[in-house]
């Protein structure tokens, strides 16, 4: 049971990181920038202009929409000096011991576009000293449709919208993590070392101070989560919009987000609460190494990652239930394959008693890290604290 | 309120931090804790915290007829030796999100901050950012926060450390008012001057023993065998002569050809008087009852740490 004074703690901690005018500046800013990327593609794109190409008299190949290709009749270095010295030519093109070479100025993306279109000529001048016609030409040129079909009826396909939303979710987690990283670190060991502590401790027990903590910073990394998850779906729908002229969200399956956010809401308390832990016993943050043991927490989401294309294997069975990964397995697992309704509640279950029993590890720490006066514990002292069952 | 301190040790490591102290404390008192760094004043106030526990012995609170064997959180109010609130709020909110943690409702805070913060001339500042205060009125700060929630107990570690003596005064001042209010204080400090004014009962300690105990009476007559006599000479008379004599035991010089002499605990103010009399014409001759101050230098002289051979 949460008590009075931790909520007080939480909200305290909260509003403490909550600055709503920076991170608004942020996001706008973020968007202000995919949309000057979307709008800096649309302008500068090269495959809507036009291309004079010089080729030699026997290249019969036929203009494009995009190159128009001229025979001049005039020397190859006078064609060379036209295109430095004005806007004659974008590309001449030579022949040199039945080599085709590609005269241009300087790198451009239209010139992959250019090597296609030769390409494709070459393999029709190839077809027809073969004597192939236009239709086994193009049989040639079709590519082999293969479909694979699973016998295993959970299996929801591969590069299916179920896995991209399983990758968001992966990636909303991290965003989550590293928030939650950045402020636990600085707000207990912060108020370590401006001598608040011992302040509260004569208010709150270790226990209520630290579980308003990791509340107050599991609802941070929730919010970014929430305010990152919005923002990748209005760059969806913005980028949507001009591409498509239309916004499609039929991919977003409601059951599976449904199920991401308890998850993803204890996942994240539990990360928190590790956090809390080392945290604690870090005396002097400028002089410990602890600290990089808080990025544990990200392992989760590279291990799920790791397995991501075997959902129904070993590996994401084992992670999807093992309460330190399954956090971030299971939303993953469920995206993908169809699994029966007592795998994720059992799993919820353990990732539940996992978090009740981080809890009283973080509360543990604290009390004790405190009460050596500025000596930081050993990595022994931790571990003995968090399987000793005394709390105060 | 009662409190009741039944021979508490206490150890860190190898060192003897509290050794078999015992003392009580009635509702209302002031309390202070005397003694030099290391003397195990701040151990006693973490176990009276509850932020560490007694090796051996036991702390007893009887409130309103319930009995406790720890201070319960809701009758305790803390000023730190190591001082400290969020830098980077007001005066106001670190001093709200205090209370309300103490159990206060919003209203019942604010017009309690509001009271103190008239006291400590802080009402015109309680929007400014604590790191935007002087030391001292961070201290003052830090005070209210103490008292805010209306302790029964309150403890203050060191109170006057960091404060020039007008503020010193003020913490006097803030310290009768907790007093006439019904709280019980604890103090510990090193400004003898101050605490004269405000103990009703003191606790003098050296290394982690309890030196002398008692009111600010008791503790003279308990160091009556250490006598002061000002005396004052018609010409200039050697020091290093006077403290030869076998009735002296030291000798301050306070002005030219005036001297504070400690008597030695068997002689006799007349033969003190007649061996002071062989270096010259006594134009001064008056006996002093020891302030606090020479008090708990005697007693700490006589309490010096032994030389390790």
């Amino acid at each position: 049971m949460i008590s009075r004074q931790s909520l007080i703690v939480a909200r305290w901690e909260f509003l403490r990181f909550f600055k709503w005018k920076q991170q608004l500046v942020s996001y706008l800013l973020m968007l202000a920038v995919i949309a000057a990327i979307a709008l800096w593609s649309f302008f500068t794109d090269e495959s809507q202009q036009q291309y004079r190409i010089a080729v030699p008299q026997e290249l019969q190949i036929t203009n494009t929409e995009q190159f128009q290709f001229q025979r001049p009749g005039i020397a190859l270095e006078t064609q060379l000096m036209q295109m430095q010295s004005d806007d004659s030519w974008h590309a001449v093109i030579s022949l040199q011991d039945g080599q085709l070479i590609v005269h241009t100025l300087t790198g451009k993306k239209w010139l992959q576009q250019l090597d296609e279109v030769l390409q494709k000529y070459y393999r029709h001048l190839a077809a027809q000293q073969m004597g192939l016609d236009g239709a086994q030409l193009l049989a040639l040129e079709q590519p082999v449709q293969i479909e694979t079909r699973y016998l295993d009826q959970a299996y929801k396909g591969k590069d299916t919208p179920e896995k991209m939303i399983a990758i968001g979710a992966l990636i909303l987690l991290f965003v989550g993590l590293s928030t939650a990283f950045g402020q636990v670190l600085v707000s207990i060991t912060g108020e370590k070392q401006q001598r608040v502590t011992e302040q509260l401790y004569a208010i709150v027990t270790p226990q209520q101070w630290m579980d308003g903590k990791v509340l107050g910073h599991s609802f941070s990394a929730l919010k970014a989560m929430l305010t990152s998850a919005l923002v990748m779906l209005l760059s969806f729908a913005v980028v949507s919009l001009f591409a498509k002229k239309t916004v499609d969200l039929s991919w977003l399956d409601i059951s599976v987000v449904l199920w991401l956010i308890p998850f993803a809401l204890l996942g994240v308390v539990l990360c928190a609460s590790f956090m809390g832990a080392i945290a604690a016993s870090i005396d002097d943050p400028n002089n410990s190494g602890k600290s990089a043991v808080m990025m544990i927490t990200w392992l989760p989401m590279i291990l799920t990652f790791i397995v991501i294309d075997s959902p129904a294997g070993m590996g994401m069975t084992l992670l999807s239930f093992i309460p330190l990964t399954s956090f971030a397995a299971m939303p993953v697992k469920m995206a993908m394959v169809t699994v029966p309704w007592w795998q994720p509640l059992l799993s919820l279950l353990l990732l539940l008693a996992t978090v009740y029993w981080m809890r009283r590890v973080a509360g543990r720490v604290f009390l004790r890290g405190m009460q050596m006066y500025g000596k930081e514990p050993s990595w022994g002292d931790i571990v003995r604290w968090a399987l000793s069952n005394k709390a105060e | 309120m009662q409190l009741i301190v039944t021979a508490i040790n206490k150890a860190y490591s190898s060192v003897q931090a509290v050794k078999n102290v015992s003392f009580h404390i009635n509702s209302g008192e002031i309390f202070a804790l005397l003694g030099p760094n290391g003397a195990g004043k701040s151990s006693i106030i973490r176990m009276l915290v509850g932020m560490t526990k007694p090796d051996s012995g036991s702390i007893m609170i009887s409130y309103q007829s319930q009995h406790y064997d720890h201070v319960p959180r809701r009758l305790l109010g803390y000023l730190p030796e190591d001082r400290g609130l969020y830098p980077d709020k007001s005066i106001e909110k670190n001093l709200l999100y205090l209370a309300q943690l103490h159990g206060l409702s919003k209203n019942k805070a604010l017009s309690e901050m509001e009271y103190w913060l008239d006291v400590f001339e802080l009402t015109a500042r309680r929007h400014d950012e604590l790191k935007q205060l002087s030391k001292g009125n961070q201290q003052k700060v830090q005070l209210i926060a103490a008292v805010l929630h209306q302790p029964a107990l309150v403890i203050l570690d060191e109170p006057f450390s960091g404060l020039d003596p007008i503020n010193q005064e003020k913490v006097v001042l803030f310290l009768q008012q907790l007093k006439a209010k019904g709280m019980t204080v604890i103090l510990s400090a090193h400004q003898m001057a101050m605490v004269e004014k405000l103990a009703d009962h003191m606790l003098l300690m050296a290394q982690g023993q309890v030196v002398l105990a008692g009111t600010l009476q008791q503790i003279q007559q308990q160091s009556q065998n250490q006598r002061q006599m000002k005396v004052g000479f018609s010409s200039e008379v050697n020091l290093a002569q006077l403290e030869q004599l076998d009735a002296i035991v030291s000798v301050q010089q306070l002005q030219a050809r005036h001297y504070l002499l400690t008597l030695a605990e068997q002689a006799s103010v007349s033969d003190a008087l007649k061996q002071l009399l062989q270096y010259g014409e006594l134009t001064l001759v008056e006996m002093q009852s020891a302030d606090l101050h020479q008090l708990y230098l005697a007693a700490m002289a006589r309490h010096k740490p032994e030389v390790a051979l």
